[in-house]
């Protein structure tokens, strides 16, 4: 992905893609979102116009279809849908057809790669030029998971690219079936922040905070259940019955002992995304590097890869880099070893439990 | 656009960029191209490949053969290379990691 690092300054428009299965709840999340005031600014772009009733600024409707680039792959295209509108928003606002807008929210399908969509917020040059991406939210059914995550290739996708993710419908799932998604879904995705979308509604009136949901988040260890670890039989069934559908998908997370060369790891990294960017769903990292005191925060989903970002300051005492991969079926120890071989650096793995 | 080559100039490759602040002893661009390009070539050496700076805007990738292509960025030189020698180059190559663990 071209780019400079970013500035925290920023001027362009955030947006926050809204990603999960069919049913799992995102309309819902979107509505109570849309209901704050603080959210009377934004324009949702969703892809189906189902039977929600948004008394709301703007709807865009998008539909699919997805160009491919040459000799591109399918997570490194553009969606021309998707470039298309959000050019014609900046067109309708500066000929007054449409009023300011501070922020995009985009409602994927259920079946979306995030990929492609990711790539032309990146990587197209006028809404890469005009937006940001801020953060992307997966929604999950806790009671239908296992089906979502085995019968849908992209369901994990959706989960390695989420900066957060909110289970639904905690209220109707067994406490036991529950514990074993979130542990699930933390296996797979360490660095995401796990919420549950029942206690935020009961956090709240009837409209959700959106700045609980939707603020940048750029790299904390996700909080554990605080049930601790549960050893019950039907639990461990749910669990068991979770992981048959990627026994391959696994997250690793490491912590490097010395500074690092930003130069040796950009080698590092674009030969490994260039050779297993497939399967590398997802690299998200704080990373300390020579020569600065503040650290460098890095993002990529697949082949694609955010600009680094410098950070004002670390958000805890821990100085060190440190990285989280979600991979399927690549050989970790090699990962861990090949990283240690061109960074120069000792490799340890972090547990955030 | 390049008027020698008719290669086309993109941004800067996030690979190519320079993190470090300038107050906080930051290469300058020439001395960090250079550390790129030596940085490069202690993996492509076990490829029988070679990169060097081109013009200050672009690489050059030549194999032992003479063979040579040029690319926008380190990040472009993977697949080029993998063309030029007709093989996968990864790191995650158990001979690759020896080699560079040998180099420390």
């Amino acid at each position: 992905m071209n780019s400079e690092p970013v500035s925290s300054i920023d001027r362009t428009i955030p947006i926050t893609v809204l990603t999960g299965f069919l049913g799992s709840g995102k309309t819902t999340l979107l509505q109570r979102l849309l209901r704050s005031p603080k959210m009377s600014q934004t324009v949702v772009l969703i892809n189906e116009l189902g039977e929600i009733g948004l008394d709301h600024l703007l709807m865009e409707r998008v539909d699919e279809s997805v160009v491919l680039l040459q000799s591109g792959c399918i997570c490194c295209s553009i969606r021309d849908d998707l470039k298309s509108a959000l050019r014609g928003l900046l067109g309708r606002r500066d000929r007054g057809e449409i009023p300011e807008f501070d922020r995009v929210v985009i409602e994927t399908t259920g079946l979306a790669d995030p990929g492609p969509i990711l790539y032309t917020l990146l990587g197209e040059p006028v809404v890469r030029h005009h937006f940001r991406i801020e953060s992307v939210i997966t929604t999950v059914d806790a009671v239908n998971a296992e089906l979502h995550l085995s019968r849908n290739p992209e369901g994990i996708k959706q989960v390695a690219a989420a900066d957060r993710i909110v289970v639904t419908k905690t209220d109707i799932a067994d406490p036991d079936q529950t514990t074993a998604v979130r542990e699930e879904l933390l296996r797979l995705n360490p660095s995401a922040e796990l919420l549950d979308a029942i206690e935020l509604a009961e956090a709240s009136d009837s409209s959700l905070d959106p700045d609980s949901l939707l603020a940048p988040r750029r790299f904390e260890s996700s909080h554990r259940s605080t049930a601790g670890p549960r050893v019950e039989t039907r639990e461990r069934a749910y669990v068991t019955a979770l992981r048959r559908h990627s026994p391959e998908v696994a997250s690793l997370s490491l912590a490097l002992e010395e500074a690092l060369d930003w130069t040796a790891f950009g080698i590092w990294l674009s030969m490994l995304l260039n050779r297993h960017g497939d399967d590398v769903l997802r690299v998200k990292g704080i990373l300390q590097v020579s020569g600065m005191s503040t650290p460098v925060f890095i993002n990529a989903v697949q082949h694609i890869v955010h600009p680094p970002q410098h950070l004002e300051r670390w958000p805890t005492d821990d100085h060190r880099s440190r990285i989280v991969f979600i991979t399927r079926g690549v050989d970790h120890a090699l990962l861990r070893r090949s990283l240690a071989a061109f960074s120069h650096s000792a490799v340890s793995d972090v547990s955030y439990a | 656009m390049c008027g020698l080559c008719g290669v086309f100039l993109t941004e800067t490759h996030w690979s190519d960029a320079t993190v470090a602040a300038p107050d906080q002893g930051a290469r300058t661009r020439r001395h960090e191209r250079l550390h790129r390009v030596a940085l490069a070539n202690l993996v492509l050496k076990h490829y029988g490949l070679k990169v060097s700076d081109w013009q200050g805007c672009a690489y050059l990738l030549s194999s032992q053969t003479g063979q040579t292509s040029v690319v926008p960025s380190i990040a472009a030189v993977w697949p080029v290379a993998e063309q030029l020698r007709k093989r996968t180059l990864d790191p995650l190559d158990e001979g690759l990691i020896e080699a560079l663990e040998r180099t420390r």
